[in-house]
């Protein structure tokens, strides 16, 4: 039932759909407006408990606008079993080795997702960091680089533009062969074309130790007071001139925090959940230690205790 | 003598040239010239006796001499870079002892070309810097600051053009000059900004 325009009637009028033929006819004087219209409809009906694996009211997976195609393309498959029937075993490979544009970008694709599956991330960042891979590699200049690096890099500059930033460490623990450097190197390329490619609107934020502190406390497992009092000591201790890297800093607060508190978590574990040398940490300790009663929260700690702690 | 009245006299000039009250020490000067023949690289490194010649590694001999206190790179084309001078007429001087050295080896070496590439200065401004609040501020765009990857923050000003390196300690590196009034003036033009984000301790 709707409202139209006869052309016979000249008025609007109340017109019918009729399914069974795809007609569009007016109730007032029977003129059929259109005829076989296509139904949009699904074609099957699906129940909630029978989906199994073929449901066919879906096909091919999710678009991806940053393939050329959008992802439409159909793959011919293996056969199952075994047809040792030459045609249709090897027109699999034939398709395969045809020219495919996407193909280096299904492969980084597929390899930024594995890392950011590795790193437990969602899956903003992971869309992000391909969106920025797609934008370096439409300039081709990118070739020659080592593509761990730069695939690497991509994710690290992702989760730094969702305010969720990693430490290099960390990317580096699932990028397959990239060091440090080498994703220090590839990020600051990335960042110059991402420049280019897009005027002056590339702003990632500088690293603070508080971004880290909730990661790092889980891992250690530690329980929710004493990981108040290491955000609070973190926020205190940037007012201070520690010169320190600022995960440098995060992992010496955790430390002292920690053998604050019941649970004393010992070097080595702080330095594990951190990416942290031990020598780094004690190094840090000593920078922290003359100003600890102004970073350590009053309500956790008293002078007594912090007395307790070992001196450096 | 000759040293008081050396320095009565730069810090007379000091404020009037200079209003930051500071001025950036030159520390390293990087000049290339052109000595216009084919050099034969092995032998020279066989024959001089302050050099070094790897060709697996680098492709050119590495050569130092004491006084002034220098090393030159010269390569097969009879290009030679030298660098490690302090001031202007110590690495022309160096530059021409090296060709000096090249000509005594029997090569007709000449100086084409002597061109200052690279200034490097630095200073201190004796008191701790915000290095995080670069980044915020409107001196974004310019600067670059990742402490984990490097402690200091690279500053590139587009007017000269010129990188200073701010580390938190106050210490300041002011490199790509091409004249020496360049460093001055990159540092005057910068030092406002530094005491804007100086670290107030409490």
């Amino acid at each position: 039932m709707g409202d139209a325009y006869c052309s016979d009637c000249k008025k609007s009028t109340e017109v019918v759909f009729d399914h069974s033929a795809g007609d569009t006819v007016c109730s007032e004087c029977g003129l059929v407006l259109e005829s076989h219209s296509i139904d949009e409809t699904s074609e099957w009906r699906t129940f909630a408990n029978e989906s199994g694996d073929n449901d066919p009211v879906r096909v091919g997976g999710p678009t991806n606008p940053l393939l050329s195609d959008g992802g439409l393309s159909t793959v011919i498959s293996k056969p199952n079993g075994t047809t040792s029937d030459f045609l249709s075993s090897s027109l699999g490979r034939w398709q395969n080795r045809g020219s495919n544009p996407d193909r280096s970008l299904i492969l980084a694709f597929k390899t930024i997702a594995t890392m950011s599956d590795r790193l437990g991330l969602v899956a903003t960042i992971k869309d992000r960091a391909n969106e920025i891979y797609k934008k370096v590699e439409d300039q081709k200049s990118s070739r020659g680089r080592n593509q761990d690096a730069i695939l690497a890099a991509c994710l690290y500059i992702a989760c730094r533009q969702e305010d969720k930033p990693r430490t290099v460490k960390e990317i580096c623990s699932v990028a397959n062969g990239a060091t440090k450097k080498e994703i220090g190197r590839a990020k600051e390329y990335i960042m110059k074309q991402l420049e280019l490619e897009m005027g002056q609107s590339v702003e990632i934020g500088t690293i603070h130790a508080g971004d880290f502190m909730r990661r790092f406390c889980s891992n250690l497992g530690m329980t929710n007071q004493t990981v108040k009092a290491a955000q609070e000591a973190v926020q205190k201790s940037e007012e201070f001139d520690i010169r320190r890297s600022p995960i440098s800093i995060a992992a010496a607060v955790i430390y002292i925090v920690t053998q604050l508190s019941d649970d004393k978590k010992p070097l080595k574990d702080v330095s594990l959940a951190t990416g942290v040398a031990e020598g780094t940490i004690r190094n840090s300790y000593k920078d922290l230690y003359p100003h600890l009663s102004k970073i350590i929260p009053n309500w956790y700690a008293q002078e007594e205790d912090l007395k307790n702690l070992c001196s450096p | 003598m000759g040293d008081d009245q050396v320095l009565e006299a730069s810090q007379q000039v000091d404020f009037d040239n200079y209003p930051s009250g500071i001025v950036p020490i030159i520390q390293n000067i990087v000049s290339t010239v052109n000595l216009d023949c084919k050099l034969d690289l092995q032998a020279i490194a066989q024959k001089a006796r302050n050099s070094e010649y790897n060709p697996k590694r680098f492709a050119a001999v590495m050569m130092r001499i004491k006084e002034p206190k220098t090393t030159a790179l010269i390569f097969a084309s009879g290009k030679m870079v030298c660098t490690g001078a302090k001031t202007k007429q110590q690495s022309k001087l160096a530059a021409r002892k090296y060709a000096r050295i090249i000509q005594k080896l029997g090569f007709p070496a000449k100086f084409k070309n002597f061109q200052i590439q690279n200034i490097v200065g630095s200073c201190d401004v004796n008191f701790s810097i915000r290095l995080e609040s670069f980044q915020i501020s409107s001196h974004g765009v310019f600067s670059t600051y990742e402490p984990e990857l490097f402690p200091g923050l690279i500053y590139r000003m587009k007017k000269p053009k010129i990188v200073i390196l701010v580390f938190s300690t106050g210490k300041i590196v002011i490199a790509g000059a091409k004249v020496e009034d360049e460093i001055y003036e990159a540092f005057e033009n910068f030092f406002p900004v530094l005491t804007q984000y100086k670290r107030v301790q409490r």
